[in-house]
């Protein structure tokens, strides 16, 4: 057989160019701290010792079972309660889906650290719900330790499910679901041998995910998680130098991590090694109308996941108008917070804007591309591309940030200080959920489109500008508005790549929450909070789509 | 307008086989018709024409100049797609304006001929619908007016019509070749239909498992079989087990002479319904003549199906305009001949050895 010429054409360049990113933007960085891993605080000389110690000491140890404990729990916990949601707003008439899916964006992005205070608040030890609770005669116990860590990262991670299951919920093919219930199934047995399947690139993709941002996550394990301790937080701390610091170890720690992390990431590809289906979006599937108890069921249902998951937020922005002296919340409402954030501090918000805008417009362009590069050609190059871009989503944000510092110190890169270094690392961490998606959206659209168009003339960039794009359009949204709500709440690599006058947002609200100006820090994260439901809104509007942005 | 030549071009996915060494040779304004079973990799050679895929080796030459290497954006070749593909995102008439636009032709221009395709396949009137909000079939000829409007050197159709029934299936296949006629348009179309097949095409092209088994025009598939294949899978056919020796055929126990036969061995005796003669009836020159008995009789109208076993196997014949008492033969002893004229016979391998005297 004749080997197949080599083509090239905007795809290849394409390919060339992604991964040239990856290599400045990723590899080359992350080596840094493999290097350090590898080698002795002291003598600087090259060891397996750290490696050696967190297989020898027990706290080490113990994080590692805790982080998979935290991944495994926060991920089931975040499937169950985003499946169950996007099933029931896309195959039922439910009142209010805008408020729902905005509630959903409103718990998305609860912002950074100052969620899990508002968790203390109600839940802790002298929490309010608790308290509550208790005088009427019902204890229950403070939200500490692994349960709480479970609970907390399930209601803050299953907006991400749920968007990504319900996008591709509602792109199933009617005739397929309806083929099943013509050969005698059941709709509850449907549910599992059809509809699931169907979606199982989604349910998957979305609980890698879950997985990788629960065990990434070291604000809620260290607020909430008490003697809890995971591997996120035993890193942050040897980085964080308080007691001198151990680099090395810390390095290490965030290797063990991230592979733990790669082997979830193969494990879902095995998962997923035969999956292609196509339908062509001609059938959409309809919602149902029902009444009575069931529909009364299903509303309590979803508002209730909302509601729980939003009552973080919920309860900043209420702080926020509290009248506070110093750290301590004072009875009474005032605007004293808001004055005090205007006066002092306004330079984060514009420089969150800025950052976050030119992250995102750089992840929308690139994550696209490289999505479509991935689904639909295929080979041995574009494979390794797209393992290689789950890096990223595995590396937590601590880390990325001090791989930056160390290689973007000196010239031809020199980098630190600026605002271009903080967009650099959000847009690589952000460029695999675009590229996901894409991907994603891409795997519901027949091949054969495509090829319609080219023998209609169009060459093969502008057939997938003119016919691919727009189909994927929901799918595209969708990985934008994650970037950029994650992007505008960007706090761990961006604490590290901060000085005074790059400084965001999340950074500023983490200082205060530390500072204990919480008044400060309500005001600040309503203010996030309100930009980001903005820019969701906006995005929808101009989009110009009457169904809304999010399914 | 163009014509279109392929030498021995092959394909596999993988490691199957999917296209063995196709060689065809497509006139211009010839209406071109591949036939053959599910499977047989009908759609690849079609995608490989169009470029889509790209064959392993052998050449696609339209007009003298090789389009190997062209891109398929540059063939300038339409294509129907078997599961419509129709852009779900754009309404009937931007589907159709869809090719239009790419060559830039005036806006009238372009609203006329989308009118004018939708018309011709019955869609005036749903001009502003969504893919979606129409029937499978309306949506294939949505994809069949896109394809014709861009009126392309080359059109593929890949059972364009497989969705409709009998009665659109009739009308739109006479419209197409109407069209096709008049802007004389080279097309290559696929279709399971045998009948459909006969009755468009200028020539049929049978396949079978990547090959081609015979290449002619309907009267020479269907009369003049080359290959075994070809004549069980166009119509109806009859085989009969029989053995040449020495210039006389023999089946059952009847023989006769066979002088155009050559070699000695055992062939199979092909004849069509039609053709087989029952009792009474008269044959012109020479014949194989059998003892039967009919088995069942099947009454179709205008012609009754008699299913009768004979001394060499069943076979089936055709009666044309039946009589009352044609219909009360069941169980009755009957003599078939078969009029050596009309009697095709097969070697072993499935090549013919000849058909029919001159
Ligand atoms: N992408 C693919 N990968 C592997 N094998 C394939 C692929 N596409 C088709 N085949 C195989 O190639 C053979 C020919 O397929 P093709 O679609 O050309 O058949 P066809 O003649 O058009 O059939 P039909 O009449 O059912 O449409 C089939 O056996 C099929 O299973
Ligand atoms: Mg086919």
């Amino acid at each position: 057989m004749m080997r197949r010429r080599f083509r090239y054409d905007l795809w290849t360049f394409v390919l060339i160019a992604a991964w040239v990113i990856l290599l400045i933007l990723l590899i080359w960085p992350l080596s840094s701290i493999l290097r350090a891993s590898l080698l002795d605080n002291e003598t600087g000389a090259f060891s397996f010792v750290h490696y050696f110690q967190i297989f020898t000491t027990r706290v080490y140890q113990r994080a590692i079972g805790n982080t998979l404990i935290a991944g495994f729990g926060g991920m089931a916990g975040a499937l169950v309660l985003g499946v169950t949601l996007a099933f029931v707003t896309t195959r039922f008439h439910i009142y209010g889906r805008a408020l729902i899916q905005t509630l959903a964006v409103v718990a998305l992005v609860s912002p950074p650290f100052i969620g899990a205070y508002a968790w203390i608040v109600l839940f802790g030890a002298s929490g309010v719900v608790r308290k509550g609770l208790a005088s009427i005669g019902i204890s229950i116990p403070p939200l500490y330790g692994m349960l709480g860590v479970i609970l907390v990262f399930a209601f803050k991670f299953f907006p991400h499910v749920f968007l990504i299951t319900s996008g591709a919920l509602s792109a199933i093919n009617r005739s397929v679901e309806e083929a099943a219930e013509s050969l005698g199934v059941s709709p509850a047995r449907r549910l599992f041998t059809v509809t699931f399947p169907l979606i199982l690139p989604a349910i998957s993709a979305s609980a890698l995910l879950t997985f990788v941002l629960s065990i990434a996550d070291f604000g809620t394990p260290r607020i909430i998680g008490r003697d809890f301790n995971v591997l996120a937080t035993e890193a942050f701390n040897l980085y964080g130098g308080e007691v001198g610091g151990n680099p090395g170890m810390a390095s290490a720690l965030s290797i063990v991590l991230i592979i733990l992390s790669m082997i979830i990431v193969f494990g879902q590809r095995w998962v997923l090694r035969k999956n292609v289906y196509h339908s062509n979006l001609i059938k959409k599937p309809e919602r149902q109308h029902v009444g009575g108890v069931k529909s009364v069921g299903l509303h309590v249902l979803a508002y209730a996941i909302v509601l729980i998951g939003a009552l973080p937020a919920i309860i900043v922005v209420l702080f926020s108008f509290r009248r506070t002296s110093g750290p301590v919340f004072q009875p009474g409402l005032s605007l004293q917070s808001y004055e005090k954030v205007i006066s002092t501090v306004s330079d984060p918000i514009w420089n969150t804007l800025l950052f976050s805008t030119v992250a995102v417009v750089a992840i929308v362009i690139t994550g696209t591309l490289i999505g479509y590069l991935i689904s639909r050609r295929p080979n041995i190059a574009t494979g390794a591309l797209d393992a290689t871009l789950m890096i990223p989503y595995v590396v937590p944000g601590i880390v990325m940030g001090i791989a930056f510092i160390t290689r973007f110190n000196d010239p031809p890169l020199a980098l630190t200080g600026t605002g271009l270094i903080i967009i650099m690392a959000v847009f690589i961490r952000r460029l695999p959920y675009s590229a996901r998606s894409v991907a994603a959206a891409l795997k519901q659209v027949g091949p054969n489109l495509e090829d319609a168009a080219v023998s209609l003339g169009y060459s093969p960039g502008k057939a997938f500008m003119k016919v691919t794009v727009p189909l994927i359009v929901p799918g595209i949204l969708a990985g934008a508005l994650m970037s950029f709500v994650t992007a505008m709440n960007e706090l761990s690599s961006s604490l590290v790549l901060y000085v005074g006058s790059t400084i965001t947002m999340p950074v500023r609200i983490y200082l205060s929450v530390m500072d204990g100006e919480y008044g400060t820090a309500s005001a600040l994260s309503t203010i996030l909070l309100v930009m980001t439901v903005v820019a969701v809104y906006a995005a929808f509007h101009l989009s110009g789509r009457k169904e809304s942005a999010l399914l | 307008m163009a014509g279109l030549k392929i030498h021995g071009l092959a394909k596999s996915y993988r490691d199957v086989r999917v296209l063995e060494n196709i060689d065809l040779d497509i006139a211009s304004g010839e209406f071109f018709t591949l036939l053959g079973p599910s499977g047989c990799g009908k759609t690849t050679l079609l995608r490989t024409i169009a470029g889509f895929q790209h064959q392993d080796r052998g050449e696609i030459i339209v007009n003298g100049e090789r389009i190997d290497h062209k891109p398929a954006h540059k063939r300038d070749i339409g294509m129907v797609f078997q599961d419509y593909a129709v852009f779900p995102h754009l309404t009937v008439a931007e589907n159709v304006a869809f090719g239009l636009k790419a060559r830039s032709l005036p806006k009238a221009e372009i609203e006329s001929r989308v009118a004018e395709s939708l018309a011709m396949v019955r869609l005036d009137g749903y001009q502003n619908r969504l893919p979606a909000e129409m029937s499978g079939g309306q949506q294939q000829r949505i994809g069949l007016a896109r394809a014709m409007a861009i009126r392309p050197t080359l059109l593929l159709m890949d059972e364009p019509l497989s969705n409709l029934d009998a009665k659109l299936r009739i009308e739109l296949r006479e419209d197409i070749r109407d069209i096709q006629r008049r802007l004389g348009i080279t097309t290559i179309y696929v279709t399971h239909d045998q009948e459909e097949a006969l009755a468009v095409s200028d020539r049929i092209c049978v396949m079978n498992k990547g090959n081609v088994e015979q290449i002619g025009t309907p009267f020479e598939i269907y009369r003049k079989p080359q290959r075994r294949f070809a004549a069980a899978f166009v119509g109806t056919m009859n085989f009969l087990p029989g053995r040449m020796q020495g210039g006389q055929l023999t089946v059952g126990s009847h023989s006769v002479p066979f002088p155009h036969g050559v070699g000695t061995g055992s062939v199979e005796v092909a004849i069509r319904p039609e053709n087989v003669l029952l009792t009474g009836a008269s044959a012109d020159g020479e014949a194989i003549a059998l003892r039967g008995e009919v088995r069942k009789v099947t009454f179709l109208g205008r012609e009754a199906h008699y299913t009768l076993s004979t001394e060499a196997g069943e076979i089936v014949a055709q009666v044309a305009d039946p009589d009352r008492d044609f219909i009360e033969m069941e169980g009755r002893p009957v003599e078939v001949r078969l009029p050596l004229q009309k009697v095709v016979l097969f070697q072993s391998n499935g090549d013919v050895l000849s058909a029919g005297r001159p």
